[in-house]
């Protein structure tokens, strides 16, 4: 809950993952529970044609398809033309969305920390399977997004994502609106898109959620909290100054408030969770004291992002 | 509810509660800590103040503490009061009638059975006792109050000195039983201011006058109370009166038992019987003679029933109990005990609605009839005495001189004489000086003054003529004394506390004088017959025939002797050579009694009605019951007291200082304060406080 005093960042890869779990990760690969439709053969060029080997339906013949996709056997059959269609399997874009804001700076362990580990573990699970990777860092800057790093690729960039991750300095604060407006419009590809955050969105996650989803992206939402945050430690006549805003609220802390208090965090994450639900998201709550490699191998793995 | 300073009270509210207010907003300085976000508290107080109704109360809930202490201590400064069953004073008497109307069975205990006025007193000595304030932190005082508990009827009795520890006066009260004797307060209230603390009254302009704490005397009685205008309360004592009893209570009594023998036919006896009924109804019932024990007479009679009339003070009414009298003549020329019972018509049994049994039972004893025997000593041959005694009808009249008088005497041989009368000569002084005492007996003596009797003699006296005499006494009721003239006597001087009694006064000292001690009865006149113009006046044989009789009483010739009232004390004496002496109660086992060497004894106070017996073994006197080598004389002891048989309790007590108004409550109404307990309210808010403050900081 409060500001990590004194934070030891991470400066390399070594410090964001450590070997053990590399090589725990190695095997693992980003899944995702869709299957993305909607490029035939033919229709569009696609890097990866005649790849794909799985039949998926048949339609009519029409002028300009390409002849090697007739289904002779239905022609001898029906003395029609038909074409046969093939699922096609593109590479899986694997985007991380990271929550740099102050408030995300908070607890012990740091939240913040524990989200450039987690996207640091994912991020190396998609590029060692070569999906494209990206990393979008919520914070501050223009239209909330504190910035960029994209279409990496093969397990030679590990390095500049970990430089990338690495070189976040969390702070401020962001409309999560517009930053999942600039996420949403500048995105490129279909895949996993993986937003860590706490989602204490004081003007709220529904509309930023909601522009997330349906645009061909598997989104997985992790809350991270911090110990602090779950059951806080704090007590008596208190003056609660927000770290991102500095609003403040003055609250005498005593038994029934902090049951309270839980009981309006519990609604709260409850909330999140039936919101993501429905509208076929994964949620996932996890504390910032849980390890990266419980998460991945406890959490995901049991949701089917990584398999 | 009073206020006694609420002036004060007020200037503290106004001063402490904005402060403490402004206090409350000025201290509550909160520390700042950083959080990630704000939204998810002040969403949680949010719904904490719409979940509590009386949130906005519960936040401030120490500052409502506070103004409620703050509050109680500004209550508590304008003292306020309320009126509360308790008790005045810090010294409380408590005296408690236990005499014999306080065994009337008309109040009602807690189930609604009949019980005794005594009994409902005890229940308000207890009240009292239980209202007495401890000592302590809201008491206010360092000790508690004190009381003590006196219970009086004819006597005074203190059953507990002051004290403050309730439990030996509960237990004081309890032991009281109830007396059959008349009641006098005035001996009570001298043994409660007896036991009054002295203090000194330093600011008294009279040096060294003295006044003791003021008391509050309570009087738990049903106010039939004869001597209560005797009674002095101090000046600064608090009187209250607790009446028990009913005022409409029925009872008939008998307040008078009397018997005359005829004066020619002394064996026919005369039995008076005097009744009263205190009701307000008109009682018929049975009046039963016993003699010796065994039933005699009954008579049926009617009392009639109390009245009231107005007194010449308006609006006053006076109250007259219902009067009644029985007369039975029986003839009886041997002594007897004597009872009067009252019954129910026709039945065997008390009369009914009756609640005072103590006076439906009276007792008497009557020697046997007889006539009177005179012994005269005289060194005067064919005095006018002679002849005044020679006209009498008595058994026998024997005239000796002084020599045979004391060889008789020291022989034995004076109890065979009534009545002694001694003409111009007394014992002498003994060698030491000491005034010659008379022998045990009756004495009429002229001409001398004898000692042991509390009379003095100073010497001569001249002329002198009768300036008063009590026409109501029984030997002066038929004379006229204006024409006597004394013309020498001795001048007799009565020695305080004697008990003497001066029945005729001349300008030169008493003329005639009654005077007693203990088995020695004398009427007195100090000058010679023959020295006053006496002799000559027709006055003297009526007085001479009228003094005779008189003492006669004491031995035979009236009917009604040793005649004595619960309380009092039996002084008697026995004939010389009684033995082995024995006294038997009404209703317990027979005790010895130790007597004097010379037949002197004393045994009292009486406890109860009914007949006393001495008995003993030797001589007989001459009314006394013999029977084989021994005998024994009777006392009959009757309660014969209006105002015990008169049962309807008083309104108020009127003493010689002050009146209380009957207050039938068990105690009564004061102010008590009530800021000690605001102030343990306080103490109560303040460690709810603390109590509240460490639960919200300690989760």
């Amino acid at each position: 809950m409060l500001p990590t005093a004194s934070p030891k960042r991470p400066q390399s890869l070594e410090d964001l993952i450590d070997a053990r779990l590399v090589s725990r990760l190695g095997p693992l690969d980003i899944a995702s529970r869709k299957v993305f439709f909607g490029k035939l053969k033919g229709e569009r060029r696609s890097k990866k044609r005649g790849e794909s080997v799985e039949f998926a339906d048949h339609r009519a013949y029409v002028m300009g398809d390409d002849l090697r996709h007739i289904d002779w056997n239905i022609f001898a059959r029906l003395d029609n033309l038909f074409m046969k269609l093939f699922l096609e399997e593109e590479d899986l874009s694997l985007h991380l969305v990271i929550d740099a804001s102050a408030s995300a700076d908070c607890g012990s362990p740091s939240k913040f920390e524990f989200m450039q580990r987690a996207a640091m573990s994912l991020g190396y699970v998609g590029l060692v399977n070569l999906n494209r990777v990206a990393v979008t860092v919520m914070g501050e800057g223009e239209g909330g997004i504190a910035g960029t790093i994209r279409d990496l690729r093969g397990r030679r960039r590990t390095r500049d994502l970990a430089r990338f991750i690495c070189g976040l300095a969390p702070g401020g604060g962001f409309s999560f609106d517009e930053a999942a407006e600039r996420i949403a419009v500048s995105r490129r590809g279909k895949g996993v898109m993986m937003i860590f955050s706490d989602f204490f969105f004081k003007e709220g996650y529904e509309r930023g959620l909601r522009m997330l989803v349906g645009r061909g992206y598997d989104v997985f939402v992790v809350q991270v909290l911090s110990p602090q945050e779950i059951e806080p430690d704090i007590t008596g006549d208190l003056r609660l100054k927000d770290v991102e805003d500095g609003d403040t609220a003055e609250v005498t802390i005593t038994a029934p408030l902090l049951k309270r208090y839980r009981a309006t965090l519990g609604a709260y994450t409850g909330a999140l969770q039936k919101f993501c639900t429905a509208r076929d998201m994964n949620y996932v709550s996890v504390r910032s004291d849980t390890p990266v490699d419980a998460l991945i191998f406890d959490h995901l793995r049991a949701r089917g992002v990584v398999r | 509810m009073t206020w006694l300073t609420p002036w004060l009270g007020g200037v503290a509210a106004a001063v402490a509660v904005p402060l403490l207010v402004l206090l409350y907003f000025l201290k509550l300085r909160r520390r700042d800590v950083e959080v990630s976000s704000t939204f998810l508290w002040k969403k949680a107080v949010e719904d904490l103040q719409a979940n509590a109704p009386f949130q906005r109360l519960r936040r401030n809930i120490l500052l409502v503490l506070q103004l409620l202490a703050v509050a109680a201590v500004c209550i508590a400064l304008a003292q306020p009061s309320i009126k509360a069953v308790t008790v005045t004073g810090t010294r409380h008497v408590i005296l408690i009638d236990r005499s014999a109307s306080m065994s009337a069975m008309d109040e009602k205990d807690a189930r609604g059975g009949a019980v005794s006025r005594l009994d409902a007193a005890k229940q308000r000595a207890l009240g009292i006792v239980g209202a007495l304030r401890d000592g302590g932190l809201l008491s206010g005082r360092a000790s508690g109050d004190e009381a003590m508990v006196i219970t009086f009827d004819s006597q005074a009795e203190v059953r507990q000195a002051f004290t403050s520890d309730t439990a030996v006066l509960r237990a004081a009260i309890e032991g009281i039983t109830p007396g059959e004797s008349v009641t006098r307060i005035e001996e009570a209230i001298r043994l409660a201011r007896a036991h009054q603390p002295r203090r000194i009254v330093e600011d008294n302009a009279i040096e060294g006058l003295t006044a003791g704490t003021p008391l509050t005397i309570h009087v738990i009685s049903d106010g039939r109370i004869a001597d209560a205008a005797e009674a002095k309360p101090g000046p600064d004592d608090t009187l209250e009166f607790h009446r028990v009893g009913l005022t409409d209570g029925v009872n008939v009594g008998i307040v008078n038992l009397r018997a005359s023998r005829e004066y020619d036919n002394p064996s026919r006896l005369t039995v008076y019987v005097s009744l009263i009924n205190s009701g307000g109804q008109e009682r018929p019932v049975d009046v039963e003679l016993l003699i010796d024990g065994t039933s005699a007479r009954l008579k049926l009679t009617k009392v009639p029933p109390a009245t009231e009339r107005e007194s010449t003070t308006p609006g006053v009414m006076l109250r007259e109990v219902g009067r009644a009298g029985v007369v039975f003549q029986v003839d009886l020329a041997s002594g007897a005990a004597i009872e009067v019972r009252l019954r129910e018509p026709g039945t065997p049994l008390p009369p009914a609605e009756d609640v005072l049994a103590i006076d439906d039972r009276a007792f008497l004893v009557v020697p046997p009839a007889k006539r009177l025997a005179v012994l005269t000593v005289s060194r005067v041959q064919d005095s006018w005495l002679d002849v005044a005694l020679s006209g009498l009808p008595l058994s026998r009249l024997v005239k000796v001189d002084p020599a045979r008088f004391e060889q008789w005497a020291r022989e034995g041989r004076l109890g065979e004489f009534d009545v002694i009368v001694l003409e111009g000569w007394v014992p002498p002084p003994t060698a030491a000086g000491v005034p010659g005492e008379l022998p045990a007996g009756s004495y009429l003596v002229f001409g001398g003054i004898p000692g042991g009797l509390g009379l003095r003699d100073a010497g001569e006296s001249g002329l002198a003529s009768v300036l008063d005499w009590k026409r109501d006494h029984p030997v002066m009721r038929p004379l006229l004394l204006d024409r006597l003239r004394v013309l020498e006597s001795r001048r007799a001087e009565i020695e305080p506390g004697s008990g003497a009694l001066v029945v005729a006064m001349t300008s030169e000292g008493p003329a005639v004088i009654e005077a007693s001690s203990p088995g020695t009865h004398a009427i007195v006149v100090p000058f010679a017959i023959d020295k006053s113009t006496w002799a000559v006046d027709p006055s003297f044989v009526v007085f001479v025939a009228a003094s005779v009789q008189y003492l006669g009483e004491d031995v035979g010739v009236g009917a009604t002797i040793r005649d004595m009232q619960p309380g009092m004390v039996i002084t008697d004496r026995l004939p010389s050579g009684a033995e082995n002496v024995e006294v038997l109660r009404p209703g317990a086992r027979r005790a010895p009694m130790q007597v004097g060497a010379d037949g002197r004894f004393s045994f009292g106070p009486l406890p109860a009605v009914g007949v006393y017996e001495v008995s003993w073994r030797g001589p007989a006197g001459p009314t006394d019951r013999t029977s084989a080598g021994g005998a024994a004389r009777l006392y009959a002891v009757n309660l014969a007291d209006e105002h015990e048989s008169d049962i309807s309790a008083a309104d108020n007590i009127a003493t010689a200082s002050k009146d209380a108004v009957a207050n039938e409550r068990a105690s009564t109404r004061t102010d008590r304060r009530l800021w000690p307990w605001l102030l343990a309210l306080v103490l109560g808010v303040v460690m709810l406080e603390w109590f509240i403050y460490n639960r919200k900081v300690a989760i």
